[in-house]
């Protein structure tokens, strides 16, 4: 690993201090949280920062409270571990908890925190080896076009085709959370919807629209959605501890037995969370059945181009989907 | 004194046991739960060195290397070229090491190698069969690279049979690379200051391996050089002998004149260090419908890198009067294959018992008779049996394959058997000694690879002496220690324990003889329990084991055996059942429950074996689901270098194991047992897959794409 100055904020006025004055992408600074990631980056050398920024030395980014709207705000330091455990989430929030308890094994999320899950790198085979030169990391090739890309995209790829890592954003997304971003200029609300980005539209090495001198402060769930059922579902090749081949994180909220509004988001299968909006508005009005699944099933991988290798993410993506429709039924 | 008596013929009445046929504790548990045990990753000596390797990431380059600037890093002492493995200034393999370091800190040595500045000329390779077998593919041998071929049986014989056959199944079935995966990864640290002695603590299968290839390298006489293996962490058939790893750090010690660390990295490990081959074999079988086996026609491909790669052979265990079996070698450019668990088995496993499945599936015949039938042996059938007892094969609802209508949660079981030799031989050489003031050593040069050797060093004299476990000291893992086996074919045990066994024997006949003086006994009724010598004649004839030895001369006594060859077996088989579940909607297959059945004829120590069982189960099961060596073929690189993308089973994916030892093996002989039990897991879990849900998947392992795409195409 390569060495570096370590920075240990004591504020976030400080933390944003020791970023970068320009929000251009660059290697030279990385911030640090839980280290689940950015550590194995490092020691990889697939990023070689001159300094490192820890914002674990920053009191007060952690925990959650009610906002003055209904809402809840969650620390971006709050460890993964800590959403999985609190009983009030599990109660209020259970597609989060069900997120945040997917991720990983229990070592790495009692490090690993809510910003570090929503910043982290994609895990492509060809971005993680440290002899391939793919697109990710500045080169010119993405290699699972042609080459192993059974764990790839079938939904909004191109140029690059790694799928999003995260289990937790998937479910952000369909609660319709804000996530508060603090730069030099002061603290702006993004909705996660817009945080993370295509290959296509942003920055082909980046996943997000976080500048070099931001950092994600916190999220905030909207009100009402205790109101709402939702549920987090996951295939993984391995249950011990795995990336999803294919998630799924679906809310409704129900009048009777029929479904009055819908967020469908997928993971791990695309370059970000994917959210189905054309899915969630045919949805709405229908009763939960055997009909419902097949359609929604089928609306929202209508878009989906396979690679060579990964045309069962579909089928196994309609089960899912399937599973949390009747999930949520009963 | 001198011991000169006569050797055992038997292990002695099963009802008599106490220590051995029982569950024994290992006696290195608390050390290893505790973390104390001192593996030789732990070993920091004064003065010593780290040493790392640089690995070529290609299959076939030409390095570039800047050995200056490497050389410049603050803190690096020795910089070497290594060159063995090229050709040319090429390399012939993925993983070739091509440079070492030896740095005062593992920081040092790491930017070392990042200042060596590798630059690589890429070369044209041959990583999978395709290219392999390309017309104008790039040699991997002078001699081309489809090598060794071996043919066994008249292929028009066999052919002519399955003509007549009432069903016949051809299919190709397929294995990956699997990687040992050995938690301890390759390496030794050399204590060599330059002067004229050296030690060599070694992760090694063979404490008496690594001497000779050290001293000549070091130049020193092979008896100034001591290889010390405390604990080992893991082997699986891939640690024999000094190795890269070894001979790498003895020349950075003989330069640096220090002590010098080097363990492999965990990608070269994958890469450098052996691996279990790669199969691919076409299965052309037949069957008549009363369900026997009429004939087989079987083409093998081995991919074993660099190397030949290892298969017994088709129609492996099972009884087919006609049939032609082709094997060969398909060399490609990356790391050799090595021993492995049962090298071949799991292979031919998987292939057989897939097609047997296979055929009996097409005859609508139950898959466990159907296998009864096909083999010859007794001890298959009631291992079967009692597999299928406790799986409940006979309340499972769908014996011939999954209903019409697929449930959601789709539930199936499947069977595998198993062969092994499994015996001994000689070489070993255990010293009994017993001291005046009661102390007991049993002492032998032996590795304990975590299977229990340690453990029954100490038990079987302590069971002859009437001693507890605690009483008798194991000292092993010293090359000044008395001769032993290396560890491969699971010859360990029954080579050793025997010798045991006679050196115990020995010395407690020793005993008598003085004591029966002193007591005024034949020493043919003297007997040695819970801690008393006492005779079975005069009770009043009677010593604690302290008072007894007491007794004996300043010197003690110290007694040698030697391998006894009736006391050691040859041959087990061993059948395995799994019950699986798989999600018809999702493709996920989970497994619910494998049951293990084993004959070792005694059972030295009852808990080390089951454990033993266990873990061939848990290993088979996570080559069945997950592992599998990957290599861009165009790239050249290998994609999963670390536990995260090469997937082993974790917790969550093992399910309920019922190991059980074959007690009507009565056998008064000990064998082996590591090797038996991983050989037939993946097929029994294949097999079950497709009696849960008809899908029946002939390429390992089982993976969800698969599955899903499986059930898709029902
Ligand atoms: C073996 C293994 C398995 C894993 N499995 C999963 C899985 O199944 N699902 C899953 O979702 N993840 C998984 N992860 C990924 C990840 O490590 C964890 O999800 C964890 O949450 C990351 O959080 P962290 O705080 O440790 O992040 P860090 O490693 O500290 O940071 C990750 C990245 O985010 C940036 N960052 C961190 N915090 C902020 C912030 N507040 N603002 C701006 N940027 C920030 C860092 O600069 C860095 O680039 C796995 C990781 C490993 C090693």
């Amino acid at each position: 690993m390569k060495s570096f100055e370590l920075v240990m904020p004591k504020t976030l006025d400080e933390a944003i201090a020791a970023l970068p004055e320009s929000g251009q992408p660059t290697e030279r600074v990385r911030v640090l949280a839980g280290g689940q990631d950015l550590l194995g980056e490092m020691k990889e050398s697939l990023v070689t920062p001159e300094r490192v920024v820890n914002l674990k030395t920053v009191p007060g980014i952690e925990g959650h409270e009610p906002t003055a709207e209904g809402g809840l705000r969650i620390g971006a330091l709050t460890r993964l571990i800590d959403l999985e455990r609190d009983e009030g989430l599990q109660g209020s929030h259970p597609m989060l908890v069900e997120a945040a308890a997917a991720v990983a094994t229990p070592q790495i999320r009692s490090m690993g925190t809510l910003g570090g899950n929503l910043c982290q790198r994609p895990r492509c085979f060809y971005y993680r080896n440290p002899h391939s030169p793919c697109l990710k990391k500045g080169g010119t090739e993405c290699f699972s076009y042609g080459g192993l890309n059974k764990y790839n995209a079938i939904l909004g790829g191109g140029p690059s085709y790694i799928v999003h890592p995260s289990d937790v954003a998937p479910a952000l997304v369909s609660y319709d959370a804000v996530f508060t971003l603090l730069g030099p200029a002061g603290e702006r609300e993004v909705p996660a919807d817009s945080f993370f980005t295509l290959p296509s539209s942003g920055e082909v090495t980046r996943e997000n629209v976080l500048a070099a001198n931001e950092i994600v402060t916190a999220v905030t769930l909207p009100a009402g959605r205790e109101a709402w059922k939702a549920t987090y579902l996951k295939v993984r090749e391995r249950d011990s501890f795995d990336f999803a081949l294919s998630a799924v994180a679906l809310a409704l909220k129900m009048n009777g037995d029929l479904i009055e509004q819908a967020r469908l988001t997928l993971g791990g299968v695309a370059p970000k969370p994917w959210r189905c909006t054309s899915t969630e508005e045919l949805l709405v009005g229908r009763k939960i059945d055997e009909e419902t699944c097949r359609l929604a099933g089928e609306d929202a991988l209508r878009m989906a181009e396979p690679l060579e290798q990964n045309g069962y993410k579909v089928p196994m993506t309609q089960g899912l989907i399937r599973r949390a429709l009747q999930a949520l039924a009963s | 004194m001198a011991v000169q008596d006569s050797s055992p013929t038997t292990w002695g009445p099963r009802e008599d046991m106490r220590l051995l046929n029982a569950d024994v504790p290992r006696v290195d548990g608390p050390l290893k739960v505790s973390g104390r045990a001192r593996y030789t990753h732990d070993i920091r000596l004064p003065g010593m060195l780290w040493g790392k390797i640089l690995c070529c990431p290609y299959p076939v380059a030409k390095p570039t290397l800047d050995f200056d600037r490497a050389q410049a890093v603050p803190g690096v002492r020795v910089v070497l070229p290594i060159e063995d493995g090229l050709r040319d200034g090429w390399t012939r393999r993925l993983g070739t090491p091509i440079a070492a370091v030896a740095a005062d800190t593992p920081e040092a040595a790491d930017d070392a190698l990042a200042a060596l500045n590798a630059r690589y000329e890429e070369g044209d390779w041959a990583v999978n069969y395709d290219q392999a077998v390309a017309p104008d593919a790039p040699k991997v041998h002078e001699e081309g690279n489809i090598r060794h071929l071996q043919v066994d049986g008249d292929e028009a014989a066999a052919q002519g049979e399955l003509d007549g056959c009432d069903a016949v199944v051809e299919a190709i079935y397929t294995l990956p690379v699997q990687f040992h995966a050995c938690l301890e990864t390759h390496g030794v640290v050399v204590d060599y200051r330059g002067e004229d002695e050296a030690t060599i603590y070694a992760s090694t299968q063979g404490t008496f391996t690594i001497a000779a290839d050290a001293a000549q390298i070091l130049g020193l006489p092979q008896n100034k050089v001591t290889v010390l293996v405390e604990h080992m962490g893991g082997g699986f058939g891939a640690k024999f002998g000094l190795d890269v790893p070894g001979r790498i750090a003895c020349l950075l010690a003989k330069e640096a004149r220090a002590p010098v660390h080097l363990m492999l990295s965990r990608a070269d490990e994958f890469h450098t260090a052996g691996n279990r081959s790669g199969s691919t074999q076409y299965m052309k079988a037949g069957a008549n419908a009363d369900g026997k086996l009429k004939g087989l026609v079987a083409r093998i491909w081995k991919f074993g890198g660099v190397n030949r790669g290892a298969n017994p052979g088709q129609p492996y265990i099972y009884d087919v009067p006609t049939s032609y079996a082709e094997a060969m070698s398909i060399l490609t450019h990356t790391d050799g294959s090595r021993a492995m668990r049962a090298p071949g088995h799991p292979q031919a496993s998987f292939a057989i018992e897939s097609v047997v499945d296979e055929l009996a599936a097409s005859l609508g015949l139950d898959p466990l008779e159907f296998r009864k039938k096909n083999l010859a042996s007794p001890v298959y059938h009631r291992q079967l049996d009692r597999a299928a007892k406790e799986i409940g094969w006979a309340a499972h609802p769908n014996k011939l394959g999954p209903p019409a209508e697929l449930p959601d949660r789709a539930v199936g079981i499947g069977f595998g058997v198993a062969t092994w030799g499994a015996g001994g031989r000689p070489t070993c050489e255990v010293d009994v000694r017993i001291d005046q003031d009661g102390s007991v050593t049993s002492s032998v040069g032996t590795q304990d690879l975590g299977t229990g050797t340690r453990t029954y060093v100490a038990s079987i004299v302590a069971e002859e002496l009437g001693l507890p476990v605690s009483a008798v000291e194991p000292r092993i893992g010293d090359s000044r220690l008395g001769a032993s086996v290396a560890s491969g074919g699971s010859v360990t045990t029954p080579s050793l324990a025997p010798a045991v066994k006679d050196a115990a024997h020995k010395a407690r006949e020793a005993l008598f003889a003085e004591l029966a003086e002193l007591l005024g006994s034949n020493p043919r009724n003297l007997r040695a329990k819970d801690g008393v010598v006492f005779d079975v004649e005069e009770s009043d004839k009677r010593m604690n084991w302290k008072e007894a030895c007491a007794c004996l001369a300043p010197a003690g006594i110290e007694a040698r055996g030697t391998f006894q060859r009736g006391l050691a077996g040859n041959g087990v088989h061993g059948a395995q059942a799994a019950k699986v579940e798989v999600d018809t909607v999702t493709g996920e297959l989970r497994v619910l429950k494998m049951v293990c059945v084993q004959d070792i004829g005694l059972p030295l120590n009852r808990l080390a074996t089951r454990s033993q069982m266990n873990g061939g189960v848990i290993q088979a099961l996570s080559y069945g689901l997950f592992e599998e060596r990957v290599i861009d073929p165009w790239l050249g690189l290998g994609l999963n270098n670390g536990f995260e993308e090469y997937r082993i089973a974790g917790t969550k994916d093992i399910p309920e194991i019922v190991s059980i030892i074959d007690d009507e093996d009565r056998r008064d002989q000990v064998l082996g047992v590591g090797e038996p039990v991983v050989i037939p897991g993946q097929s029994a879990i294949a097999n079950a897959l497709f009696n849960a849900c008809g899908v029946r998947i002939r390429d390992l392992p089982l993976t969800r794409d698969k599955i899903i795409n499986g059930l898709t195409a029902l």
